[in-house]
């Protein structure tokens, strides 16, 4: 019989504080070598909790706080020594990663589709720069969870009358929100900047304390495409802790009940309109927290960020990574954040040289192509595709 | 004590129920019989609200049931287990089982006992995936799912469908010692007219929607032309 989880995590914690003695020999500057080691005994506990099926069976919920720790630890480490291009494409992708998260939830969960998350990412994206406009004193934290409360109002403004719409005809609505979006923004212009849109009255750094403890000009870890790529990540990580319970919560498994037999649902006592605005709330809440971090990572908002475009690239960033999953949602993200990248060096490699409508239009393309092929080959995405060919692998 | 007063129900032009009046006692099992496009399972939605009647009401005891939504009629004590089973393929035997005790009064664990206490190969597969289970245990499934809830009232849809003789014929057993065990009321919908005449202690016999007998069960079981005419059972 294998350890216990608790000696595991002390067997753990012991590694990591090996791995403090290593890393002190191998990095730079002492204090970057405590933050690394410091990442690594949490690390090595957090993995030593999650290998126990014993401890993720008992404690599930402590569990998934493990795995968004050790995800969010790894990620905080190894943005340090990226390029700023890198970090900064890495912070767009998490965004997109708690936006995905969000419809994951609305269309996996309880089999409501939406076109219209572009619109709700939006809805955050403005309000981080309009109250950052009039409040500039205001902590981001505060800013982005005002972002969330005002994606929340708007979701359940729109998902009150969803709860009497499916199919083509719920699709129909959010498509409208999505495509109304730009023009509200326009009626509105005196706060929301017209067309132009606005910029952040001021960048968001790392705060004095951090850029001290990493002694200015001798440290990576603390310039802003690092910094900001942090908070993202840090972000996401929460974002995804708390979405995890919730698909593993009564909520979560009403929800899927609610998807597969509504009527089924409504014999166990589960109220259809309740339980579809709730998924319309969350997901619209998760939206905005992504298009807010979006304009604190741009530093400005536009609203033709936000159009109708955006929204079926959300959808279709969702199907390809696996709808209903955790994994399809981050993977959808990494997809979203490096897909420009490679398309540049792809055609930089090929010789290729596309010119006009067609390199204006190269990302809608591959994502449609990938859009395609994913329902051809792999219709629960690429999540759902891993995860059947480890489990064909592993019952070899 | 649970009674249907002139209930119609029309789907378009339509006409599913025709003035159907029925009572339904308290802790006996009432099948409702029919050949295919009785009503039988209209009925049973009109009873637990997922088709709204043209006219007539359904009461329990004293309450009123119209009119109200179908979660809040599953709160009042009205399980319903639909043709079908609706249980969730992917989730875990206990999973299943903990949607339908979001409402039950019962501790989780104490309600999840009961069940394991009652149909224990389901204790025996809490972990498998629903899935997994053959015809016979998903029914279980369902039935425990409602049961779990603590209802006072279960409607049961053509739970023999699709099932071996053998399994019918312990899943009845099971419904008939649940009701005189727990005092709980049963109506009973069956194209199975035999399997469902030994066990209950009434019948109602629908024909294109109306009721065409309401008696005994061992009354409907010795009627000849009942038998022939409106069950298909042959001498």
């Amino acid at each position: 019989m294998g350890a216990r989880w608790n000696q595991r995590v002390v067997a753990g914690t012991a590694v990591g504080a090996a791995a403090v003695l290593a890393s002190w020999l191998g990095v730079g500057t002492a204090r970057a070598a405590t933050a690394l080691s410091i990442a690594a005994v949490v690390l090595v506990a957090a993995l030593a909790l999650i290998s126990s099926s014993e401890f993720r069976r008992d404690h599930p919920v402590v569990a998934r706080a493990a795995i968004s720790v050790a995800a969010v630890d790894v990620s905080l480490v190894v943005t340090g020594f990226f390029s700023s291009t890198v970090d900064s494409n890495l912070a767009i992708g998490a965004a997109m990663s708690i936006v995905l998260l969000g419809l994951s939830f609305l269309t996996g969960s309880s089999g409501q589709i939406s076109i219209g998350n572009g619109a709700f990412m939006g809805v955050g994206a403005f309000t981080v720069a309009i109250w950052a406009n009039h409040h500039a004193t205001t902590p981001i934290a505060v800013v982005l969870l005002l972002a969330v409360v005002a994606g929340a109002l708007v979701g359940l403004l729109l998902g009150l009358p969803a709860t009497r719409l499916r199919g083509p005809y719920l699709a129909g609505m959010t498509l409208a929100f999505a495509v109304a979006f730009g023009a509200v923004l326009n009626l509105f212009s005196t706060w929301t900047g017209g067309d132009s849109g606005l910029q952040l009255p001021y960048a968001v750094n790392a705060p004095a304390w951090l850029v001290h403890f990493f002694q200015p000009g001798t440290s990576s870890l603390t310039t802003n495409s690092v910094w900001l790529v942090d908070v993202t990540i840090v972000t996401a990580g929460i974002a995804l802790f708390f979405m995890a319970n919730l698909f593993a919560s009564r909520t979560g498994r009403a929800m899927r009940l609610v998807r597969d037999n509504d009527v089924a649902a409504e014999l166990v006592g589960i109220s259809l309109p309740r339980a579809r605005v709730i998924a319309f709330t969350v997901s619209a809440a998760y939206a905005a927290l992504g298009g807010g971090l979006w304009t604190i990572i741009n530093n400005a908002v536009t609203p033709a960020t936000y159009g109708f475009a955006l929204s079926i690239t959300i959808l279709s960033l969702v199907v390809i990574g696996g709808i209903g999953t955790i994994p399809g949602a981050l993977i959808g993200g990494l997809i979203y954040a490096f897909a420009a990248s490679v398309i540049a060096w792809f055609t930089a490699h090929t010789g290729l040289n596309p010119q006009g409508n067609v390199a204006s239009q190269l990302n809608g393309i591959i994502f449609g192509g990938l859009l395609v092929l994913t329902i051809l080959f792999a219709p629960t995405g690429i999540a759902g595709f891993v995860r059947r060919r480890w489990a064909a692998w592993r019952s070899r | 004590m649970i009674r249907a007063n002139g209930l119609s129900v029309t789907y378009g032009a339509v006409q599913a129920l025709r003035d159907v009046t029925f009572t339904a006692e308290t802790g006996a099992i009432t099948a409702v019989l029919g050949a295919n496009g009785a009503g039988k399972t209209t009925l049973l939605r009109a009873i637990s609200g997922l088709v709204a009647p043209r006219s007539g009401t359904v009461s329990l005891d004293e309450t009123t049931l119209t009119g109200e939504r179908p979660e809040d009629i599953v709160r009042r004590g009205v399980g319903h287990v639909p043709e079908g089973r609706g249980v969730i393929a992917e989730f875990t035997v206990e999973e299943n089982l903990r949607l339908g005790a979001m409402i039950s009064p019962m501790p989780l664990r104490d309600g999840l006992n009961q069940q394991y206490e009652w149909f224990p190969v389901l204790g025996e597969r809490r972990k498998q995936a629903a899935a997994t289970l053959s015809g016979g245990e998903r029914q279980m499934l369902a039935m425990a799912r409602a049961l779990i809830a603590k209802p006072t009232v279960l409607l049961l849809d053509e739970p023999s469908l699709g099932l071996a003789p053998l399994v019918t014929a312990q899943l009845m057993h099971t419904v008939s010692e649940l009701c005189a065990t727990t005092g709980l009321t049963v109506i009973l919908v069956e194209q199975n007219a035999k399997s469902a005449l030994r066990i209950a202690r009434r019948a109602v016999v629908l024909y294109l929607g109306r009721v065409v007998a309401d008696d005994d069960a061992a009354a409907v079981a010795q009627d000849d032309q009942l038998r022939q005419y409106y069950l298909g059972m042959v001498k």
